[in-house]
């Protein structure tokens, strides 16, 4: 850049001048782990897909770390144009602090107009501190993505405010444009072995010594689907009145084969870990079949099921604004219903079978 | 150690309403609170100055009526509070928030005593981004370590950190000064006690800082100091459902109509059936 561009940046002077035009292609952050590249990282190639080809540019996947790049291969086969390779034993061991300046060095130098990055744990320690290395713009937990026509901006949605309303959120004046999305709000691309594209092998002199170090590791066992993946969720709310009530519908939940999931009173009240927990603050569910007993139907609640087919809503309630949002409503003590639905589910399940 | 922990005053639901005639948010008459993120952050701030002495400072970047927020902690037991406080700051958003944050933590290092350590929460409840924590550890350049559960000294400038994450408990050793973000769930908050307030009326360890104490240029803070901007916001879409609401007679009856509608219901019953179907194989 020249001093004469710089001159005429009139921007907070802790930031770099920047041309936006100078700034192209669409990144994909890859996380790795003990089972590879991780499945929410390949998620973000969905929108990465929907936007690169609105802004007709490159998808390009970056992978950072040591013993990465026999990933790259895949990388491409599930959507990247390009993969850029930072493969160094002094990344050996994650550090959100020094991962974050390798990326955002990379970052400077390749100019990316666009970065996604999965907003799973490390990504959400990691996405934010590459953003602010680069005096980036960063919007967080986006359900959608989309690009201004006019400007070519993209635009960054989001539900704030307890999710009556979505944002749209832009960086005008700046690049690259970082966002986030929670793991399985977005498909899966399907992978094309046959996919083919070029793998950039880059090589960085200084690598930041990390000043946090892990230590110990311990894996903790996983053996159920996660919620967001299951097609049939018996969900609980505030209206079960106590833990009692909880494990009347996670019976339920057994007889029919669904995961058990709850609304933030339910996590709240210590009935269900706040990984099961739906709505804005939670997860986003696509099951065919909601069942929702005690659930009064809050907005952020219902933010989290808008992608479920069909909405089956028990309340005692008449009122509770559920029914205006659901399939099918029952007006109805869920004592009542819950026990006389488990003997119907289990007779079901005797004709299903034995036919 | 010398302990920041932030705090952030926020509206006390997240049922903001709409006004149907505007269609713009209501926030009057919606009392604020502390984040409760906050407050296992605060907690661990406690902890660690209830084990290894020192002191712990509250800070807060926001308009005046924060000061209330700050005088609850002072209640659980902060030493002093910070509210950095100005008209140039306002509008900001994470990156010119965070901005002012780190300066302030550098401020308070410089003039007040050297910082150990700065606790935030894991995220807040308006606006849940999470974003604080890492990027004031951005601009400070200092290490990071997210969704921590519990911290320990291990020696004159290093932490143990444990943190649980979706599929690992982890253990960190971390060189000071670092900036932790607790876990949501990790610490229970302690109440307010009556002694503390009472020193709170007498000593008043609460101080002010505009931007004339901060001397920040107003291209770094507040909306000039902010990459992002809201375009536009819309109603989410409501989303197409039949409605068909039933009031059964009793329990069974309700059961009865419930299966006979989902099995009538051709998405529905072909999910059903699959799992009653497979629940049998297993």
């Amino acid at each position: 850049m020249s001093s004469e561009a710089k001159k005429d940046c009139n921007v907070c002077p802790e930031w770099d001048c920047q041309n936006v035009n100078d700034f192209k292609n669409v990144w994909v952050v890859g996380e790795v782990d003990e089972n590879g590249l991780s499945e929410p990282s390949l998620q973000m190639l969905t929108p990465a897909n929907k936007i690169a080809t609105k802004l007709n540019t490159k998808i390009v996947g970056l992978l950072v770390g040591y013993n990465v790049k026999k990933y790259a291969k895949e990388f491409i086969e599930y959507g990247a144009d390009e993969v850029i390779v930072l493969d160094d034993e002094r990344l050996s061991m994650y550090s959100p602090h020094t991962y974050a300046r390798t990326i955002a060095e990379l970052a400077k130098k390749y100019k990316p107009a666009v970065i996604f990055i999965s907003a799973t744990m490390k990504g959400r320690e990691l996405g934010p501190y590459v953003a602010n290395t680069l005096r980036a713009g960063i919007t967080a937990d986006c359900t959608d993505f989309d690009v201004d026509e006019k400007t070519k901006d993209v635009l960054l949605i989001r539900p704030p405010f307890g999710a009556v309303l979505l944002a749209y959120i832009k960086t005008p004046t700046r690049r690259p444009q970082i966002g986030t999305a929670r793991p399985n709000v977005f498909k899966l691309p399907p992978r094309d072995p046959n996919r083919n594209g070029e793998i950039i092998e880059e090589k960085v002199d200084y690598i930041q010594k990390p000043k946090a170090r892990l230590v110990s590791r311990k894996l903790l066992p996983i053996n159920e689907v996660p919620i967001e993946k299951a097609e049939l969720i018996v969900s609980g709310g505030k209206g079960l009145g106590n833990i009692e009530g909880f494990k009347l519908i996670e019976e339920l939940a057994s007889k029919m084969n669904a995961a058990v999931a709850g609304s933030r009173k339910a996590v709240d009240m210590g009935w269900i870990p706040h990984e099961k927990q739906v709505g804005q603050t939670g997860k986003s569910v696509k099951p065919i079949l909601y069942l929702a007993i005690g659930i009064s139907g809050a907005a952020q609640h219902m933010f989290g099921i808008r992608e479920a087919e069909v909405v089956v809503a028990i309340n005692n309630d008449p009122n509770a604004p559920i029914f205006s949002q659901a399939d099918y409503g029952i007006v109805a003590d869920y004592k009542q219903v819950v026990p006389a639905l488990i003997k119907e589910i289990e007779s079901l399940k005797k004709q299903l079978q034995g036919a | 150690m010398r302990i920041v922990v932030g705090m952030k005053w926020v509206p006390g639901t997240t049922s903001v309403r709409i006004d149907p005639k505007t269609g713009t948010l209501i926030r009057e008459g919606v009392p604020s609170i502390v984040n409760p993120h906050d407050m296992p952050a605060v907690e661990l701030a406690l902890q660690l100055k209830d084990t290894y002495g020192g002191e712990v400072i509250a800070l807060t970047m926001s308009p005046p009526p924060a000061i209330r927020g700050l005088e609850y902690l002072i209640g659980m037991g902060v030493d002093r509070a910070i509210l950095v406080s100005d008209r140039v700051y306002a509008g900001a958003d994470t990156l010119a928030t965070s901005y002012v944050l780190a300066k302030a933590i550098e401020k308070i290092d410089k003039e007040i005593g050297k910082v150990d350590l700065a606790i935030f929460g894991q995220e807040t409840i308006d606006s849940s981004t999470a974003h604080i924590g890492a990027q004031t550890a951005s601009w400070l350049d200092w290490p990071y370590i997210y969704y921590a559960h519990s911290v320990k000294l291990i020696d004159n400038n290093k932490v143990l950190v444990e943190r649980v994450l979706e599929n690992a408990i982890e253990d960190w050793e971390v060189e000071l000064p670092a900036i932790i973000s607790t876990h949501m769930k990790a610490l229970k908050p302690r109440p307010v006690r009556l002694i503390n307030k009472i020193r709170y009326k007498v000593e008043k360890p609460l101080i002010t800082w505009t931007n004339n104490d901060m001397k920040l240029d107003p291209r770094c803070t507040g909306l000039k100091g902010s990459p992002t901007i809201v375009a536009k916001t819309v109603d989410v879409p409501e989303v197409p459902r039949k409605k068909v609401v039933y009031k059964p007679k009793d329990g069974e009856d309700a059961a009865k109509w419930l299966i006979k509608t989902l099995m009538e219901d051709e998405k529905a019953s072909k999910a059903l059936i699959k799992a009653l179907k497979e629940g049998g194989a297993k």
